[in-house]
């Protein structure tokens, strides 16, 4: 017996990770390393804003063999307790996250300990890690135990030292690097346009060091965790907080779990199903009666959901970001007003586009700060800026011209297409108020770009003019016997005067 | 200098350059203003009988993006060839290309010219604006015709002066040089008419026979389609009251040496007058005279398309349909689907042609 649940478990948390390798963002080998870049880093991200420090990381990628590659990840954040170690980098499952209603980065699988758990799977091998906390330096192995889904710790070691922050560092093999916009150059590149308070350096598999430095020296308001409007939770979001209520009652568990319930929105919705005794304990809710009292919710008038909990990047700081990570010509940035969708989830939508300098069409999208990089068809936001008639505002070529459209969606809720989480979904209101915001924004590029234009078509013909002249004033010169310097002169004032600036 | 008279195509290029520096110095983009020689620009003069530009001109402007380098090119043309004529030198416009293709610079990727196809257009231009021929910017152009008969000609060239009598030409001729203006003059002729004969071969029958000498005609083949040389003296020889004579196939390529020589054409129309001679008669060889001299029946050819095509396409030229006689030959083509070579004339035997040529003259019987 004992045996039987043993290998049904190992069997369980492995097939688990297989079964949802999509979800966790473990499918394909380019998406596989991307992903792991992207753990360790919106994990020191997420360390340094909770202690209020400016986050500095380094993320070093070594090629060790064929599909195999080590991963280092370093920040100087508050580090983590020793005890904690164990349990934040290496139990899956175990995260705070998950049950929190705040504004978060879209964090995609289980974290940092998928990738010890991947790290085991792939190469067999344990992670190495590194903790400064309050002055003390711990060192240690850590792997996880498949059997029993607990960190193992070994080779442990604490010293006193200066250094605080954390160093993680992970061999993993069915990988592959990529050069491209799928792979973490591109997605490094793209967070820190997202987190212009961060600096990433990034040293790439060939040895090559890249430095994405600070544009702003404020960390970031912390986002508030909020309880959800009646209107923006469906029957499962019920169920979960019915679950872990600590009410006893289903009318005070109302009250207490959403935003805006009154005692007086209570006996309306009592009113809307009387079936269900408000009197009972929350967990013996069923599907079916957490469902009726969702349908309830549509029936009942509310005041709109407070906007204060959505915590956008701000104008000046991705004007400031664009500027530093991509030097272009022109920048404009747009910063909507908190809207509300399905009358119940407030979001805000940023946008930005920077033209011209030395950079290839992109769009890039954000949600919550994290770049989107794969599944761009499917998203809202590239349906809405492809959908653009970008000739209108001065963009010949959108594909060929060098153009980043950047669109950040924020929100407590981010209505990811599928468990991915890397496409917004096509809904008509977001997508309504995306295309305002490019608008918007584009508006303001037109002007300049036409601006730009005109006088680089100036500048232009000024050089083909200058490039003529001295041949023609030698001409002219002989055929009417006056001297060269003379025509050359007058006629580099004639195109001065009319080409000049 | 060579030419002892004054050189106005000199004087037009220096003109050129001191009205270039008047705009320069008034702070103005230098211009040239010329015709346009597109086909929008070409009609056919009927009163005058030949095809020539209208009068829709063009500035060309330094100072305009799209005009800029080819404003310096025709410019540089136009200084080269200024230099030629003050050395007194000729040279091909291949070789007026070579003297231009250089650089621009060191720090510039680009030069004068590239190709030479880019300085043909610029020479027209400048000879439209100029109203000079290219010949008198001392560019020379390919001979190709041949001249025996009653003339003396004089020619002043390479700092020597010769006199040429047609009659002692031999049995090659005289060549027809490219320029028959500058330098050159016709110093006498006794010649009633002037005979163009398409094909060497035919001339050097005519010209063994003294058919010019019994005659007293120039004899001139332009060995197919003529030269500007050729086509230039034929317009002075009309100037001087010679009826002009041609002799061609009896075919589309044969008519169409014909009216190009008597109208000119599309390409030439920006030199007008000075290239067409609309006196000229064509003598034949004819459709009718199928049926005139019965033997030829026999010597026909088999029309192809493209003469059937060609004919169909003539009778509707404006200048062609108004005449009657021309109509009724081609539709003589169109419907028999024949063509006749002018050297099917000697099938009887080789003296013909003479004979035949002379009756047609002295009846009269020639088609407009």
């Amino acid at each position: 017996m004992g045996e039987m649940t043993e290998n049904f478990r190992e069997y369980s948390i492995t097939e688990f990770f297989k079964k949802n390798a999509q979800m966790l963002g473990f499918s394909g080998k380019i998406r596989s390393l991307t992903t792991i870049v992207h753990e360790y880093t919106t994990n020191s991200l997420d360390a340094c804003e909770e202690a209020g420090i400016l986050p500095d990381i380094k993320i070093k990628i070594e090629e060790t063999g064929e599909e195999r590659y080590a991963v280092m990840a370093q920040d100087n954040g508050p580090g983590i307790p020793p005890s904690l170690v164990g349990k934040a980098l290496g139990q899956m499952l175990t995260g705070t996250k998950f049950h929190r209603y705040m504004q978060q980065r879209g964090q995609q699988g289980i974290g940092a300990a998928g990738c010890t758990m991947y790290a085991l799977l792939t190469t067999g091998k344990p992670i190495h890690v590194i903790s400064g906390h309050k002055g003390k330096i711990f060192e240690c192995d850590l792997t996880v135990d498949l059997k029993t889904n607990e960190p193992i710790v070994t080779n442990s070691s604490e010293r006193e030292g200066d250094f605080s922050g954390l160093i993680v560092k992970g061999e993993f093999a069915n990988v592959k690097y990529d050069k491209g916009q799928y792979g973490p150059y591109e997605y490094l590149k793209r967070t820190a346009l997202a987190n212009p308070h961060a600096q990433i350096e990034f040293t790439d598999p060939e040895g090559n060091v890249f430095l994405f430095p600070r544009s702003v020296e404020k960390v970031p308001e912390k986002p508030k965790e909020v309880l959800p409007h009646p209107l923006g939770v469906d029957t499962h979001d019920m169920l979960e907080r019915a679950k872990t209520s600590e009410s006893t009652r289903i009318s005070s568990f109302l009250q207490t779990s959403f935003s805006r319930v009154s005692a007086e929105k209570v006996k309306e919705l009592q009113a809307l199903v009387p079936e269900i005794d408000f009197k009972r304990n929350p967990k013996t809710l069923t599907w079916e009666e957490a469902e009726k009292i969702v349908k309830a919710f549509r029936q009942v008038k509310w005041i709109a959901p407070a906007t204060d909990s959505v915590i956008p990047i701000g104008k000046e700081q991705i004007e400031k970001s664009l500027k530093n990570i991509i030097n272009p010509e022109i920048i404009a940035v747009v910063e909507r007003p908190p809207k509300v969708y399905k009358g119940g989830i407030p979001y805000i939508v940023e946008v930005g586009i920077a033209y011209g300098g030395n950079q290839k069409s992109s769009i890039m999208r954000f949600a919550n700060r994290a770049p989107l990089m794969f599944d761009a068809s499917a998203c809202a936001i590239t349906e809405v800026i492809k959908n653009i008639d970008w000739k209108r505002y001065g963009v010949k070529d959108f594909e060929n011209e060098p153009i980043t459209v950047f669109v950040n969606f924020s929100s407590v809720y981010v209505p990811y297409i599928s468990a991915g989480k890397q496409a917004i979904a096509n809904d008509e209101e977001i997508m309504g108020e995306i295309k305002n915001a490019v608008f918007e924004a584009a508006r303001q590029i037109e002007r300049h770009i036409s601006g730009k234009i005109r006088e680089r078509e100036r500048e232009t013909k000024k050089q083909i003019f200058l490039k003529y002249i001295n041949q023609l004033s030698a001409d002219i010169a002989e055929l009417s016997g006056t001297k060269k310097e003379l025509i050359e002169k007058k006629l580099m004032e004639i195109v001065e005067g009319k080409y000049g600036k | 200098m060579v030419s002892e008279k004054p050189n106005t195509a000199l004087e037009k290029l220096r003109l050129l350059g001191k009205r270039m520096v008047e705009e320069i110095n008034r702070g103005e983009s230098p211009t040239f203003e010329t015709y346009l020689h597109s086909k929008g620009n070409i009609v056919f003069d009927e009163n005058l009988g030949y095809l020539k530009l209208g009068d829709k001109k063009e500035v060309r402007k330094f100072l305009n993006i799209a005009q800029s380098r080819t404003f310096m090119q025709t410019i540089a043309i136009a200084n080269k060839t200024r230099s030629f004529i003050e050395q007194g030198l000729h040279t091909s416009i291949r070789g007026l290309y070579y003297q231009l293709k250089f650089s621009l610079g060191e720090d510039v990727d680009e030069s004068l010219f590239e190709e030479q196809s880019e300085s043909n257009a610029l020479i027209e231009d400048l000879e439209v604006a100029l109203g000079v021929k290219r010949e008198d910017l001392n560019l020379t152009t390919d001979r190709k015709g041949v001249l025996a008969g009653p003339i003396v000609i004089r020619d002043r060239f390479a700092g020597e002066e010769v006199l040429i009598d047609g009659r002692k030409q031999g049995r090659s001729g005289w060549m027809i040089p490219s320029d028959v203006d500058n330098g050159m003059e016709i110093v006498k002729t006794d010649a009633k008419y002037v005979l163009v004969v398409e094909k060497d071969a035919l001339w050097q029958r005519l010209n063994e026979d003294r058919f010019w000498e019994k005659e007293k005609a120039i004899l001139i083949t332009p060995k197919g389609q003529s030269s500007r040389g050729t086509r230039r003296l034929l317009r002075k020889f009309a100037d001087l009251g010679l009826p002009i004579y041609v002799f061609t196939d009896c075919d589309a390529w044969g008519w169409y040496i014909y009216w190009t020589m008597k109208t000119g054409s599309m390409n030439l129309a920006y030199l007008g007058r000075d290239f067409s001679i609309p006196e000229a008669r064509f003598i034949g060889v004819t459709m009718s005279d199928i049926k005139r001299y019965e033997f030829l029946e026999k010597l026909t050819i088999k029309a192809k398309e493209i003469d059937i095509k060609r004919a169909i396409e003539m009778m509707e030229y404006p200048w062609i349909k108004v005449h009657k006689q021309w109509v009724e030959e081609l539709k003589m083509v169109v419907k028999t689907k024949k063509k006749l070579e002018q050297d099917a004339l000697q099938g009887q035997r080789l003296t013909f042609v003479g004979e035949y040529i002379k009756e047609k003259i002295e009846k009269g019987e020639f088609l407009p």
